[in-house]
């Protein structure tokens, strides 16, 4: 049971850091700001939601679990608001308001 | 009474909300709690002026959004990931417009961070009459009908369906 839920976790956490290396690659080779910041928030979400998944069979306590899946929670909400606001300030700044 | 006034009782759920998230993050020792009311209180202070009190959430519909927002993110993700790796990365960026029926303030803000977790889309700009300016990563895809289908499953979280800021 225990080496099925060690293997869970390989697979999950190597698919979660495959996933950085995707937001990372789209960071340097997506055309303008605007698509990097797509590849940066999107990737890299899912790259931690699965790291996260992976790594809760590994916790000792519903506790420990619990805080896994709220750090991925707060990570969702802020990468949602930081690629808003980077994405709003960049179009005010294009549009000259 | 003012227009966002928030009830007693609500701020006092709230802050125990806060707490409970705070004692989840930190561990429950008692010597650190102190900081941990303060800390909540400060956000039940400062939730008073983010989120208007009637703006209830339905549970069933957060379930229902819930249901489709995590594989939409998988799909969002594997998108990226797909295009990042291609050779050339199949792109044509570029912007759509859509009239939003959600009324300015924090419901239109959360559907919009909600929109740029989901594949392809990202909400940059929101005009006073409701037009959204969004950033799409591929204008080949059927956009309009995505945010239709997005702000639909989000209104459903919202119990009086988005009708209030």
């Amino acid at each position: 049971m225990s080496a099925l839920a060690d293997l869970f976790t390989l697979v999950m956490v190597a698919g979660g850091a495959l996933l950085f290396l995707a937001g990372t690659l789209g960071l340097l080779r997506f055309p303008d700001t605007l698509s990097r910041l797509h590849a940066l928030s999107k990737a890299d979400n899912l790259g931690l939601g699965l790291i996260v998944l992976g790594l809760l069979p590994q916790v000792g306590s519903i506790a420990g679990g619990l805080k896994l899946v709220c750090v991925w929670l707060l990570a969702q909400l802020s990468a949602a608001t930081a690629s808003q606001l980077i994405a709003g300030a960049l179009h005010r700044r294009k549009s000259g308001r | 009474m003012p227009e966002n006034f928030t009830p007693r009782h609500v701020l006092l759920t709230r802050g125990a909300g806060f707490l409970a998230l705070w004692l989840v993050l930190m561990g429950p020792a008692l010597k650190d709690l102190p900081v941990g009311i303060v800390a909540a209180a400060a956000a039940a202070w400062t939730s008073a002026f983010l989120w208007p009190a009637r703006g209830g959430l339905s549970f069933s519909g957060m379930l229902r959004f819930l249901v489709r927002f995590l594989p939409q993110s998988v799909a969002a993700g594997v998108d990226v990931a797909r295009r990042a790796f291609a050779p050339v990365p199949p792109l044509q960026p570029g912007f759509v417009t859509y009239q939003t029926a959600l009324p300015a303030g924090m419901a239109r803000q959360a559907c919009c961070a909600v929109m740029s977790l989901q594949p392809g889309k990202l909400p940059v700009a929101a005009e006073a009459d409701g037009t959204l300016h969004i950033h799409c990563l591929d204008l080949r895809e059927p956009v309009a009908e995505q945010l239709a289908a997005d702000e639909a499953a989000f209104c459903e979280t919202l119990q009086d369906g988005g009708r209030n800021g």
